[in-house]
């Protein structure tokens, strides 16, 4: 059997490597060079990017300045527009819009949702930061539609559209700030280019995907019907992937608004955006707050109404008759006129009134220091345990944790030969159970927390990971790995690297392992489900900035705190993933499980984790990209690693450092998406 | 077709703008706008002085890092108020570059170094002075800097100052970057709350002093200018150089705006009044353009001579 055959050239190559590694650290006072790569091998990757840059600017500035002086005219339009409308109007015209894609429900929650925004005084600012979504979404579709239309066609162009998609979405905005900066000038409309960067690439991939599935069928048919090219196109392909590609414009739109703050941080939107940024600069837990909630309302309006239309069946024949087909026109251009007089007799339905505005930021403050002062001892040995036992052993070893200040007692040589031998004993006798792939794990671990991940030869991590790749995903896979991580070493950033991953390897697996057990719960119980799902809306659109400054008041500065608000932003896909994969296993096969007479425990054990297996693996891929994606955010509260070279690249205006910075978390963040998606197509054919 | 005509109308708009630039431009001026109430006073200040002198304003927000690029590239004029300790290198390259004119000093005397909140004082009693530091570290210590004493620095992107004190001088604490502005901020409303060790690098005029108090940490006096990089060691440490906080504009304001840039020269702004103003803003939460035009309307004998002087270089 062939599997069988690659399982064992699997096990001794994972032995070797064990073998290998603890041989390393046997000697490691004298190979240096293993153990910390020499800096004689770094390549100076930096300064090539500056020089190369500086050419890009010199030679295109004046093209790229035009194209954002171009843009900026009908971004004034739009945002002079916003401005000009009546609140009332506005919050009336998109009620009336959610009516009319869903019903009652959808329209209230706009009404409410806007009013918010009227209500607590952020009104203006709240529709600068629309009138950049507005612009931003449009332009993003077309581009993403024709260039996803021509990945479609051709494969050579899709060799190339991929992985710059790939790249576009896993490399931080900041990595890439400066040069949109020093290549677009300054102004609202860099800020609107960094969103449209950023949310291209959901319309690439929808566009093409939705090309790919159409079915060849109605294709023929087409064909049959005699049908032109360019009428194939528009007539049979378009229309038959068009719930995928409004599927894509509902992604675009998500990615738009998740580029709010960054387009502030640019500068002169003086939007919503700007609020938070503001507020946090000065900490101001409950102002910032409720500014986040904005952006996280608007989000949620826009995901629902759009995903709506992208859900809905495809309508029949048009009504007939010019008031059912233009109804909701009508009513628009009737509630229009009517508004615009009104406001003339009432102002307020102009310009809210500020006595009338109500901003309960200070009771928000009040309630956090509440929290602080209450519980801080609580607080304290949290953090303190969760600092000992988990983080302090993952990031530097035991060898160095333990000490009669944290653990109460010190790690005496008898106590090391105790853990080695325990752990070996572990191993050994998994091996003998015949549980191979659980032993090696046991083993890996045990050097893992004895050694600490940046203090582990840099060969063996690399092993560990090319191994991991090619049991994934075969020979390619482990090549493609390698060659990435090569590229962490050789451009001199794999010690960030390493506090990189060790920060968001334990925030990945604590956030996997908490979001599925909060997703077999919601799977199972109705109202747990309602619960939870407003707060997951909630995390997932509120801009993460908001979400640190609690956290640090609560945790203080450090790792601890980034590992939080890593958490509290990668587990929801984890647990969306869980619920959605555990609710769509059919029941009769439940009640099968149920009628042989087995256990809830066993179900869940052996029925319905298993077949849920390729979304729970869906599920921590995304936790791993959420995850990737809140380092640089993360770096805020003072960690170290590539989220902070990103940082230190940009405030010194070295464009080279930063993007060397942000491949790396590109690289790191596509070789986990390879090897989560590898092994969920692995584990796909055994759960059918 | 479209798309090319409107890339050439921006062309031509871009060129339009880069030329028009005679004596005296009747273009608003642009001042940023960045995140701290200190910065919003000084340009509000700066702002309605040239307005007095017949120019057009405009307030833009900005971002620390993208306005030193808009600075240079002359999408922003002036910054009033630009302090030379966390801008990282990119303000110093701008400077080198010849894009961007430094003026001298806004008139802010800043203070920089080491504060603690005096409930430490009980703790550690021989502070304010750095020597008391070396005995009671564990006094200042935490879960992940036990038995050292934690030291908050400033972000990482901002230099590495304090931690290279530290070492000189062999101090038993761990430098802890503090990420973000926002950050430190957070963790000293969180230390006073719970009555929390807390020792952080900061600086001065903030409105955090508005709020809370704090005492700063003494050092031995210094011969002359403070060298924070090299030869302070324990008994002869000086501790930090003093930033400064300059006035700087777009190298082509002065030949655009000659009025405007003779006035923006005179201007000066000193702690007491950006303190008082701050007061009024952030603790009795009023309006920052009513407290402006308040001291402006007060103040016409301080500023008077500025607004002439500018008057008189107008073209």
């Amino acid at each position: 059997m062939k599997l069988g055959q690659e399982g064992a050239r699997q096990h001794w190559a994972w032995i070797a490597l064990i073998g290998l590694t603890l041989a390393v650290l046997g000697a490691r006072d004298s190979l240096d060079a293993l153990m910390v790569f020499p800096d004689a091998w770094v390549l100076p990757m930096t300064d090539w990017f500056n020089a190369g840059m500086d050419v890009v600017v010199a030679q295109t500035g004046s093209f790229f300045r035009g194209v954002s002086a171009a843009m900026s005219v009908p971004m004034g339009w739009i945002r002079g527009l916003l401005q000009w409308m009546p609140w009332a109007l506005t919050i009336s015209l998109l009620a009336l819009a959610s009516f009319a894609v869903s019903g009652w429900k959808l329209a209230l929650f706009t009404a409410l949702a806007t009013f918010y925004m009227v209500l607590i005084g952020y009104w203006p600012e709240s529709m600068n930061s629309l009138s950049l979504v507005v612009m931003s979404v449009p332009m993003a579709v077309v581009i993403g539609f024709f260039i996803g239309t021509a990945a479609y066609y051709s494969a050579r162009a899709d060799h190339i559209v991929s992985p710059t998609m790939d790249v576009l979405q896993t490399i931080p905005v900041f990595a890439y700030l400066l040069p949109i900066l020093l290549l677009f000038g300054f102004g609202p409309v860099v800020g609107l280019i960094a969103s449209i960067l950023y949310a291209v690439p959901p319309m690439v991939r929808n566009t093409t995907l939705g090309l790919r599935r159409v079915d060849p069928e109605v294709i023929e048919a087409g064909m049959m019907a005699g049908a032109s090219p360019s009428q194939m196109f528009w007539r049979v392909r378009v229309p038959s992937a068009l719930q995928q590609i409004l599927l894509g414009i509902n992604q675009t739109m998500m990615a738009a608004f998740s580029m709010v703050i960054i387009a502030s941080i640019i500068g002169g939107t003086a939007d919503i955006g700007w609020e938070v940024l503001s507020t946090m600069r000065k900490a101001e837990f409950g102002e910032s707050i409720l500014a986040g909630i904005v952006i996280a309302l608007m989000a949620m309006v826009m995901d629902r109404m759009t995903a709506r239309v992208a859900t809905a069946q495809t309508p029949g024949d048009a009504p007939e008759g010019l008031w059912a087909r233009y109804r909701y026109w009508i009513i628009a251009v009737g509630m229009t006129l009517a508004i615009l007089l009104l406001s003339r007799t009432f102002p307020f339905l102009q310009r809210y009134p500020e006595a009338w505005e109500v901003y309960p930021a200070q009771m928000l403050n009040n309630w956090l220091t509440f929290v602080l002062v209450e519980y801080a001892d609580t607080i304290k040995s949290i953090k303190t345990l969760s600092l000992f036992y988990i983080m302090l052993p993952v990031k530097m070893g035991l060898e160095q944790t333990v000490s009669p200040f944290s653990w109460g007692f010190a790690l005496t040589p008898s106590l090391k030969m105790g853990y080695a031998g325990l752990a070996l004993a572990l191993a050994g006798w998994l091996w003998f159970c015949g549980r191979i792939n659980v032993a090696l794990l046991v083993a890996g671990l045990a050097i893992l927390f004895y050694f600490g991940l940046t203090r582990l030869p840099w060969p063996s991590v690399m092993g560990v990971l090319i191994l991991l790749a090619w049991q994934a995903g075969g020979m390619r896979l482990a090549l493609g790995a390698g060659l990435g991580m090569a590229f962490l070493l050789l451009v001199g950033v794999w010690p960030q690297a390493m506090l990189s991953l060790y920060l968001c390897g334990i925030a990945v697996v604590l956030s996997f392992m908490l979001g599925t057990v909060l997703g077999i719960l919601a799977s199972e119980n109705e109202t747990f489900s309602a619960v939870l799902r407003p707060i997951n809306d909630t995390l997932q659109t509120m801009p993460p900035f908001v979400l640190l400054i609690p956290f640090v008041m609560i945790f203080k500065l450090g790792d601890f705190t980034a590992l939080l608000a890593i958490i509290s932003y990668a587990i929801v896909p984890a647990i969306r993933y869980a619920e959605h994969g555990l609710r769509n296993i059919s029941p009769e096969v439940i009640e099968a499980a149920k009628a042989s007479g087995a256990t809830r425990w066993q179900i869940l054990w052996r029925v319905r984790l298993p077949l849920a297996a390729p979304q729970l693996m869906l599920g921590l891929n995304q936790t791993i990209m959420y995850g990737i994606a809140m380092l640089v955010i993360a770096a805020l509260v003072g960690t170290n690693g590539l989220g902070q070279r990103v940082y230190i690249g940009l405030s010194n205006g070295d464009f080279g450092t930063g993007m060397i910075a942000g491949i790396g978390m590109a690289i790191i963040a596509m070789i986990a998406d390879r090897m989560t998606q590898a092994y969920s197509r692995k584990v796909q054919p055994a759960a059918r | 077709m479209t798309t090319r005509i409107s890339l050439a109308a921006g062309l031509a708009l871009g060129l339009a703008s880069a030329f028009s630039a005679s004596a005296d431009s009747s273009d608003p001026i642009r001042i940023p706008i960045n995140e701290w109430t200190g910065q919003h006073i000084s340009a509000y200040i700066t702002g309605s002085l040239f307005k007095k002198a017949g120019y057009e304003v405009e307030y833009v927000t900005a971002g620390a890092v993208p306005q030193f690029i808009a600075l240079a590239n002359g999408d922003l004029h002036v910054q009033p108020e630009v302090w030379t300790n966390n801008v990282g290198e990119i303000y110093p390259k701008a400077v080198e570059s010849g894009d961007i004119l430094v003026l001298g000093q806004l008139g802010l005397k800043p203070q920089e170094g080491w504060i603690y909140p005096p409930y430490m004082e009980e703790m550690c009693p021989g502070l304010p002075a750095y020597e008391a530091l070396y005995d009671c570290a564990q006094a200042f210590a935490a879960a992940d800097t036990f038995p050292k004493g934690r030291l908050i620095t400033y972000p990482a992107d901002w230099g590495t100052r304090s931690k290279d004190v530290v070492a000189q001088i062999d101090l038993p604490f761990e430098p802890v970057a503090g990420g973000s502005e926002g950050a430190m901020i957070a963790e000293v409303k969180s230390a006073v709350a719970t009555k929390d060790p807390l020792l952080m690098m900061f600086w001065q005029p903030h409105w955090l002093f508005a709020e809370e108090e704090f005492n700063w940490v003494a050092w031995d006096p210094a011969d002359g200018e403070c060298v924070e990089e090299e030869g302070q060691t324990r008994g002869d440490a000086c501790g930090f150089q003093q930033a400064s906080i300059d006035k700087i504009a777009n190298i082509s304001f002065k030949k655009n705006y000659p009025g405007a840039f003779a006035l923006y020269q005179a201007i000066e702004i000193d702690n007491d009044t950006q303190n008082a103003l701050m007061l009024e803003i952030d603790q009795k939460g009023r309006d920052l353009e009513e407290v402006v035009a308040e001291w402006i309307d007060a103040n016409e004998a301080v500023w008077s001579p500025w607004v002439e002087a500018g008057m008189a270089a107008k073209k």
